[in-house]
């Protein structure tokens, strides 16, 4: 059986929390007794026939007055790292492809903090005073980049980074986030723990074995899948160091709603359908294992169904009995995940290797419609969006010149930008960043912001060596500080939380990645100046050797030579038959100086020949 | 452009000026000429090509890269002496011999002593030992007189120690010894003084070295007995350090040039869905390794870190044995034994660039491999369970108590290992760690004339044993210095194109005169001094050998150079030369024909 495994999307991101007791709500996470290690699993199914699955391993280590130096389950190379360059926080994402904002939702704590620009994303917090953050970073860098082989280090240029002052922090959200010092580092750093989270999020499109059968369904009928499908193995028990290690599946609110809605057509009496033990009843879909625990988000202020997630433990399945979970439709269902209040692409507008223009567009989505003509009577109703783009400094952005249009009406830019820092880029230095917060109506349908830039040069040194793809500008991030991902499990009163569900409890703004721009800048001839050394050279030797030659020319000699010689030369017979005159015995003196003019005329012609042919057909 | 060389001149179109004269008779001129050639063209030709030929050096100096004048014959004649002469350091010996009714004089017992030793070392002493002219002082104390070679600020009061002073055990005998002889050392600057006190008692001669550095033979020994003796312990245990020969080479010392050695002691559960061992390493870091780690702040600056690893199995197979009843893994296997992929036992983050990273390693077998020994190539079974990698690190094997696999119960047994477990496993690492510096790991010296019991000090290293190491420290860092400079002089003649900046150059100089600084300093026996220089000079050598610039690809080779240039000068330089020559020999040509013309004209007059 071929099994065709399509991997969309994954990412590795490795984040390292070195909670300071300041933080309130992970000081007692901070403060565990043991090191300790779990391991979570969550799939989803996703509206466009694919099924997300995220990994999460999360290691916490105490702190101990060993100063980091003996562990017993914490990588020791993290805490050893941790300890040297006074990380607060760090966060190093690895990514290939594109998060589906439109398919995969943009309103959920995955697509918030999980969701990542393609590339490496590495973002820090240093423990250390304002001076010497630099040099923490890139010593930082280059550890990573030995640690984890890859080439981290190119973070290092100070071309490659920069500081939000007010922009944007995915998990705490709050607006004095991400300074990268904290003045008060004497009192903090020390008497923490840390806490590493290891995550791998990868969208895989299930190949379903029953395809040839049900062909002709096969296009409503969302594809079945199991895990032996998905990742060719099953579960054959847990990780023995693992403190816990849970499978959840997770249903979307908005796939519970058209469940709920399908069931009540087949007049099914359906409440709390999903939630109730008696899993066997349902309709729509077979789950193979029955869960050890449904759970059902509390609602939320916008939401009209919880979405519910079914909890495996694999405490019970070893190598005889191993866990495989599947997942099979029996009714086509359709629904859409809860998309960002909005849809943000970003493009580029002009042609040519000169300037152009970046625009961004945001254009409402229903859920914005829903959510804010609510309380819209208010008159005051504003929808706040902060921006933070970083600019590589070749991209000469003119900032005076930023449009803002509303409903494709230009506004005046004091209207809608609220607030705006702009740190301009300074050649083979820095880039230039924008950050914007801005305010739009709450009924406006699209809007779009551009930005006039020119494309520098660069020197012949400073291209990457595949130049002609075009240059990258880095995502754009667009953060809905009114807007918060969280999502609160209901939940018996269990101790010790599962670590994925705390983690969607964190209360962080909604958050989106805009595209990654390829910008195509004038590309030289790379060997083009071996060319231009070969061709001066070789017309200074020919000037040389020709003057060289003219000096020790023995005119009367030569005269003598050609007055002996009765042949005539073939430049003379050709000249003649050019001009028809018939050939004639040359006398001495005049015709040497005819025959030079008569040379002379024959490359005058040949050069206006070639400049004609370089003009019009080269 | 062609070039007319030949004088094809006819007899009707010679030159009016030629016409004019009076024709001579026998005028031929194909082979003779009336004018003298003109030497306009010549030395128009000639002074080009003359230009040319200056402008070479200008041109040569003007390609030329920076390359900072490093001083290779003094990098070669470094190696060369430490080759040749290696680093010795001055020592004093004081042979006591207690209770003795000798005939032969002082003088005498000096000099027997000395071509003792000179014997014992007879190949040329190694690098990092006491320079071959000794100064042995000896003293004869007996009831009936006090004889004393030398008399310095350190003498021995004769009747200080009696032959009660050796009837306690061996560690109170070292204490007294120590508080009567151990003032004189350190006193001086002339090195260290390693005493022998041989006391005439008792039938059963016994000899001790102690924790410091003395040493004690007791017993009823003949004269020649006694000064044989005396030698052996001077020589092969307080100069050699009680070496074994051909252990491991002595220039070879695991401690980084900063003096860094970082000590990462790693637990490996092969496969822990049998069992999970942990250990409380803190513990045992804070008591029994503390210590040693002061002992050794003198040679290396030591930190400790330690891990428990999981899923690691070795990397190649052990076969069953019926005999031993477990599983084997013999010697020729060893280097196969660690699995350098699995194994994420380098932490070179905390070490930073210079340190010396010396892994310890304790590898718990899986259920399946269980219990899991190494054969010795004799076909013994390794009586510790491990072995040792020089310059890497050491591996001990511990096999759990019952190798059987709780199979009922699906969780694998977690246990912690003791901490009288630990404290056997820590002896086994403390050997392994003398064994990595080249020292024994039991405490016994078997000498050509008897048997030395070598009294352990709690501290990991005794006192002499420290000596010894700070002196072969000395003797490595030099010699790694000169290795280092070596190959970097090879390796910036060998590429004639590439860059070295001055930085290089000034690291190279101090670096060579820290080592000649460290040399001089280690011949007058000031010890301290010569260890921070030496110490110096390696690391300004590798600062040197390892310097960005050097790592950095892009110097331009001489092609590069030559394909630049070559399409300019090739074709003009040509021209230049061809057109020299023609004139020149043209020129000798027409010379001739108006010698000729000229002779004939010299006939006719």
């Amino acid at each position: 059986m071929a099994l065709l495994l399509l991997l969309l999307r994954p990412i590795l991101i490795l984040s390292l929390f070195h909670f300071a007791p300041i933080f309130h709500s992970e000081a007692a996470l901070g403060s565990v007794a043991e090191e300790d290690f779990s391991e979570e699993l969550l799939l989803r199914p996703l509206p466009d026939r694919k099924v997300l699955a995220h990994f999460h391993f999360q290691s916490r280590a105490p702190h101990t007055n060993s100063n980091g130096r003996h562990h017993h389950l914490f990588p020791k190379a993290i805490s050893q790292l941790v300890q040297k360059f006074h990380v607060k926080e760090m966060e190093l994402s690895f990514t290939q492809g594109r998060w589906n904002y439109d398919q995969w939702g943009g309103f959920d704590p995955l697509s918030s903090s999980n969701a990542k620009p393609p590339g490496v994303e590495l973002w820090a917090v240093f423990d250390v005073p304002h001076k010497q953050v630099d040099d923490s970073w890139k010593n930082l860098t280059h550890a990573l980049s030995g640690l984890f082989c890859a080439s981290i280090n190119f973070l290092e240029s100070s071309t490659a980074y920069s500081a939000p002052e007010w922009g944007y922090r995915p998990d705490s959200g709050s607006l004095s986030g991400l300074h990268l010092t904290s003045s008060e580092f004497e009192s903090e750093g020390v008497g923490s723990g840390i806490v590493l989270e290891q995550t791998l999020t990868v969208v895989v499109q299930p190949s379903s074995q029953r395809t040839v059968r049900i062909y002709s369904h096969e296009t409503k009928l969302q594809p079945s899948w199991s895990l032996t499908s998905i990742f060719g193995r099953k579960v054959s028990g847990r990780c023995v160091l693992a403190k816990s290690s849970i499978v959840y599946l997770q249903l979307d609110s908005s796939l519970v709603a058209e469940l709920d809605s399908l069931q009540k057509e087949n007049n099914i009496s359906s409440t709390d359908k999903y939630v109730s033990e008696d899993f066997s009843s349902n309709a729509c879909f077979e789950v193979s294992v029955k869960p050890d625990r449904v759970l059902k988000e509390l609602k939320g202020f916008e939401k009209k169904n919880p979405s519910v997630l079914y909890e495996f433990s694999i405490d019970k399945y070893n190598e005889s009995g191993p866990f495989d979970l599947g997942l099979t439709w029996t009714v086509p269902v359709a629904w859409s995940c809860q998309k960002a209040p909005l849809h943000v692409s970003r493009f580029l507008m002009g042609s040519g290797n000169e300037r152009g223009a970046i625009a961004i567009s945001l254009r409402s989505t229903e859920l914005t419609n829903k959510l804010l003509h609510t309380d819209s009577n208010e008159g005051r109703c504003k929808l706040e969006v902060k921006v933070f783009q970083v600019v590589p400094w070749y991209i000469k952005v003119y900032f005076h010149t930023l449009q803002v249009f509303v409903n494709e009406q230009p506004q005046a830019v004091s209207d809608v930008v609220e607030k705006m820092l702009v740190s301009p880029s300074v050649d083979k230095v820095s880039p230039g960043v924008l950050e914007m917060v801005l305010k739009f109506p709450c009924g406006m349908k699209s809007a779009a912001i551009t930005l006039d830039f020119d494309k520098g040069f660069l020197h012949i040194d400073e291209y990457p060596p595949d130049a002609n793809q075009g240059f990258d500008i880095p995502s754009a991030i667009i953060s809905f500080p009114n807007f918060r991902t969280s999502m609160q499990f209901l939940k018996d009163d269990s101790s010790d939380k599962s670590s994925i569900l705390s983690k969607f409890e964190e209360n962080s703004a909604v958050l989106a990645y805009t595209e990654v721009l390829l910008v195509p800048l004038t590309t030289p001839d790379f060997s083009m100046p071996y060319n231009v050394i070969t061709i001066t050279c070789t017309v200074c030797a020919l000037y040389f050797g020709s003057l060289l030659n003219v000096l020790r020319r023995r005119v009367g000699e030569e005269e003598r030579l050609e007055n002996k010689e009765k042949e005539p030369g073939w430049l003379r017979k050709l000249y003649a038959k050019l001009t028809g005159r018939p050939l004639e015995p040359v006398e001495s003196t005049s015709t040497s100086s005819s025959l030079s003019s008569s040379k002379l005329k024959f490359i005058i012609l040949v050069a206006g020949i070639a400049v004609f042919w370089q003009v019009y057909y080269g | 452009m062609e070039e007319i060389t030949e004088p094809l001149i006819p007899a009707n179109e010679t030159p009016q000026t030629s016409q004019a004269d009076e024709p001579a008779p026998d005028f031929d001129p194909k082979t003779m000429r009336k004018t003298k050639p003109g030497l306009k063209r010549l030395i128009l030709t000639v002074s080009v090509l003359f230009s040319f030929i200056l402008g070479i050096p200008l041109i040569y100096k003007s390609v030329e890269i920076y390359r900072a004048p490093l001083p290779f014959l003094e990098i070669d004649s470094l190696s060369a002496e430490i080759d040749s002469d290696p680093l010795l350091f001055p020592c004093r010996f004081q042979a006591i011999f207690i209770g003795f009714d000798w005939k032969s004089s002082i003088t005498s017992l000096e000099s027997s002593i000395l071509s003792q030793m000179t014997k014992l070392t007879h190949q040329g002493p190694p690098c990092g030992t006491c320079s071959p002219n000794h100064t042995v002082s000896v003293v004869l104390d007996s009831d009936s007189h006090c004889l004393q070679s030398r008399t310095g600020s350190c003498s021995w009061k004769c009747g200080s120690i009696g032959a009660a002073d050796f009837d306690g055990d061996e560690e109170t005998v070292d204490e007294v010894l120590e508080s009567v002889v151990g003032g004189c050392s350190g006193s001086h600057s002339a090195g260290e003084v390693y005493t022998v006190v041989v006391m005439n008692t008792g039938e059963e001669v016994r000899a001790v070295v102690g924790k410091y550095r003395q040493a004690w033979i007791l017993g009823r020994v003949s004269e020649a007995e006694a000064v044989s003796r005396a030698a052996e312990v001077f020589v092969k245990v307080f100069v050699n350090g009680g070496k074994e020969e051909g252990l491991i080479h002595g220039e070879f010392m695991p401690v980084g040039a900063d003096g860094m050695v970082v000590l990462s002691f790693n637990l490996l559960n092969a496969d822990p869905r049998d069992w999970i061992y942990d250990w409380d390493f803190q513990t045992v870091d804070e008591t029994l390794l503390t210590p040693i780690i002061e002992a050794m702040k003198p040679v290396a600056n030591i930190s400790v870190e330690s891990q428990v690893l999981y899923h690691v199995p070795k990397s190649s197979l052990s076969y069953w044995d019926d005999k031993w009843d477990s599983y084997i893994f013999s010697t020729k296997d060893l280097p196969f034994f660690v699995n350098s992929n699995e194994w994420h036992l380098d932490t070179s983050i905390a070490a930073g660039g210079r340190s010396k990273m010396l892994h310890f390693v304790v590898y718990i077998p899986s259920a399946e491999e269980c219990p899991l020994l190494l054969q010795l190539p004799d076909g013994q079974i390794s009586k510790t369970n491990s072995f040792i990698s020089p310059m890497w690190g050491g591996v001990i094997v511990l096999n759990p108590q019952t190798c059987r696999k709780d199979s009922e119960s699906k969780h694998p047994s977690r246990h912690t290992l003791l901490h009288e477990d630990l404290q056997t496993l820590f002896e086994v690492f403390m050997g392994q760690f003398r064994q990595l510096f080249g020292f024994k790991s039991d405490n016994l010296y078997i000498g050509a004339s008897g048997t030395y019991n070598l009294l352990p000090s709690e501290r990991g290293f005794t006192v002499w044993e420290l000596d010894v190491l700070s002196r072969m420290h000395m003797c490595f860092n030099l010699h790694s210095c000169a290795t280092t400079l070596g190959s970097l002089s090879r390796l910036v003649q060998s590429l004639p194109r590439m860059i070295i900046k001055d930085e290089i150059g000034k690291q190279v100089k101090y670096s060579l005169e820290a080592a000649k600084l460290a040399q001089t300093n280690a011949s007058l026996g000031v010890y301290d001094a010569s260890a921070v220089s030496s110490r110096q000079a390696r690391s300004l050598a590798e600062d040197a050998f390892f310097h960005p610039s050097i790592m950095s690809v892009s110097y331009y080779s001489f092609e590069h150079c030559f394909a630049v240039y070559s399409p300019f000068f090739l074709p003009v330089s040509m021209h230049v030369i061809l057109a020299a020559l023609r004139e020149w020999r043209r020129y000798k040509k027409e010379n001739k024909k108006y010698m000729v013309w000229k002779a004939k004209m010299k006939d006719a007059s």
